[in-house]
């Protein structure tokens, strides 16, 4: 199979979401539900304080709302379906195309986060702004680093969801996998509760481990709490960690593929 | 002309962990190193011909599957070799994977929520199929399953009938050289199998295509493939045709006689009972020359033989006796 006809597995994700369209309300919904909740939770921290280490409510806002509906990839369904594809077998009928399943993956889960920022990130978003109010990029440079954690961002959470997924074959359980992959998720990418209001050892560690390119570099650098080399740098790191996953991710695929072929799926 | 696909003394052993039961036996058996062998494959030979059409039968657990997947490339043999269109299949999975469609009966390669036609513009994709090709193949396809009234439904809604045909129109879309089919009237009625085994049948005919096709189902048979490799426990047991096989074994016909009422036991020495139901009796002629003069002659009148019925066998008889003759004939093939 040709590189180029990889993306129509992009436009058949998009399309079979749209076989479910209903559920987008309830997406949309559960979606501002949390955001508002988050939102009155910060509002209340701040009151009667103009900034707490630096930071103010505006800028606790955006966090929420970038770290949340836009960053924090919802897997679930993504990793029950690889890890059932993986348990039951169906695996092999991939593994009878000419293609690399892996790549088939890539394609398959951009075209349904895709799918899902448009109809759920974005009405959230427009909603947010218009009510509470979102602060724009800290400067020009920001936004247009922004972009570029946005997609590290997006590759490291495809990696670790594929690799929890893969895992299954070896653990027979991809429910389990996904509870603690979310709970990991929920502290260490900074979806909830950002970095810098840690305390300080376990920002510190945290701050090193690619969960943290997930949520919280990437908010960070949208509100310019990291200055313009600093971001830099870290956008080196995220990438030497999407690398590091991608690495990972080949030699499971291979040695999961070895096993299938001798001992059968 | 050299086979397309050959065999030579193939098999496969699976290990599997022994496990313990119990929780206990559970937590030993994570750190146990002992292995049991399932030989699902064993010693397995034979050449098929470009355009032929085979039956690959056997009960359940006969490794039928495992055969099919060592042959399409996603398992390694154990023993033996394996040669399809000239090269080994798990080492060239890609080029082979170009050449091959297949089908399995119990999994589907539809994608679930989309329209059947966007599975085969996949398929499109996935095969690089030059759009006329693809054009031309899905109208013939489209037209000999008579699948233009559900080819816009998505596949979740179809019926089984229609799903197994969708999944054949779409292993066929790319121009197979070889079409493999594991179990594909599984769970199908009577007149779905029937439209299944008349359409393989039209495209071997029609457009060559070499086609195996593994059942446990005997009806399946004598429609598609006058070619019959069976195998029992790996092994194989019969390669050749049916008419073939029925020589072997002898055609045993059966006689059925129905009395006014039950005339008590009966034994003739040109037939042997089979089944007795009171007024009914079953007899298995004993070979071809006997003739129903002659039975009905031996027992004679004075019964109140109300009715007879004399039946051609079977194949299910055929391949009964078979199974039973199994360790006899193992020996004199
Ligand atoms: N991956 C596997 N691991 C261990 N044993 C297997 C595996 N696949 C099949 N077997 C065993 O091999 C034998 C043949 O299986 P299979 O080829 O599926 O039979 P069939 O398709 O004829 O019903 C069975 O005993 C089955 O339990
Ligand atoms: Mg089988």
């Amino acid at each position: 199979m040709k590189l180029s006809a990889y993306p129509a597995f992009t436009a058949t994700a998009f399309t079979s979401r749209l076989a479910y369209r209903n559920q987008v309300w309830s997406g949309v919904f559960g979606e501002l539900v949390a955001t508002f909740a988050f939102i009155a939770v910060w509002t209340a921290a701040f009151v009667g304080r103009g900034t707490v280490d630096g930071v103010t409510l505006p800028d606790m806002v955006t966090y929420v709302l970038i770290a949340g509906p836009l960053l924090n990839w919802n897997t679930t369904r993504y990793i029950r379906e690889v890890g059932d594809a993986i348990r039951t077998g169906d695996v092999t009928t991939f593994l009878l195309k000419p293609l690399h399943y892996p790549a088939l993956l890539f394609f398959n889960q951009l075209g349904n986060n895709a799918f899902e920022q448009l109809t759920i990130t974005l009405p959230v978003a427009i909603i947010v702004a218009f009510t509470v109010g979102l602060l724009p990029p800290a400067s020009l440079a920001h936004g247009l680093l922004f972009v570029a954690y946005w997609v590290v961002s997006w590759g490291i959470m495809f990696l670790i969801a594929t690799l929890t997924a893969m895992l299954a074959f070896w653990l027979l359980t991809a429910f389990a996998l996904d509870w603690f992959l979310r709970g990991i998720m929920a502290v260490a990418s900074g979806a909830i509760v950002p970095l810098w209001f840690m305390p300080a050892p376990l920002a510190a560690v945290l701050g090193y481990l690619p969960f943290a390119w997930v949520s919280y570099y990437p908010s960070a650098v949208y509100l310019g709490k990291l200055d313009l080399p600093a971001a830099g740098l870290h956008l080196a790191i995220g990438c030497v960690w999407l690398a590091a996953l991608a690495g990972v991710l080949t030699w499971l695929w291979s040695r999961m593929r070895h096993r299938l072929i001798v001992q059968g799926g | 002309m050299s086979p397309i696909i050959s065999a030579s003394g193939v098999g496969k052993t699976f290990r599997q962990l022994k496990r313990q039961s119990g929780f206990g036996g559970a937590i030993r058996s994570l750190f146990s190193r002992d292995y049991s062998e399932i030989r699902a494959v064993d010693g397995v030979s034979f050449a098929i011909e470009p355009g032929e059409a085979v039956d690959y039968l056997g009960p359940n657990g006969a490794g039928k599957s495992t055969m099919i997947k060592m042959i399409t490339g996603i398992l390694t043999p154990s023993a033996g070799s394996l040669s399809v269109l000239g090269r080994e299949p798990h080492a060239n999975r890609m080029v082979n994977a170009r050449e091959i469609g297949v089908v399995f009966g119990q999994r589907s390669q539809l994608w679930w929520d989309l329209p059947v036609r966007d599975s085969y513009d996949l398929n499109r994709h996935i095969y690089d199929i030059p759009e006329a090709r693809f054009a031309d193949n899905l109208a013939f396809l489209t037209a000999m399953l008579d699948m233009a009234p559900y080819l816009d439904r998505p596949v979740r809604q179809l019926s089984l009938g229609q799903r197994m045909r969708a999944e054949i129109a779409l292993a066929l879309l790319h121009d197979p050289k070889i079409l493999f089919l594991d179990e594909p009237t599984i769970g199908l009625d009577v007149v779905a199998k029937d439209a299944v085994r008349r359409f393989l049948s039209e495209v071997n005919k029609q457009r060559g295509t070499t086609i195996i096709l593994t059942t446990h189902d005997l009806v399946d048979i004598e429609e598609i493939c006058p070619r019959l490799i069976m195998v029992d426990d790996g092994k194989l047991l019969f390669d050749g045709e049916l008419k073939r096989l029925r020589a072997t074994l002898g055609s045993r016909r059966r006689l059925i006689l129905e009395f006014a009422t039950d005339p008590g036991p009966l034994a003739l020495a040109t037939a042997t009972l089979a089944a007795d139901e009171g007024a009914t009796k079953h007899f298995l002629l004993e070979n071809e020359t006997v003739s129903l003069l002659d039975v009905l002659g031996e027992l004679g009148r004075g019964h109140g033989l109300k009715d007879v019925k004399l039946e051609e066998p079977d194949i299910e008889e055929v391949i009964r006796t078979f199974y039973q003759n199994k360790p006899k004939l193992a020996a004199a093939l």
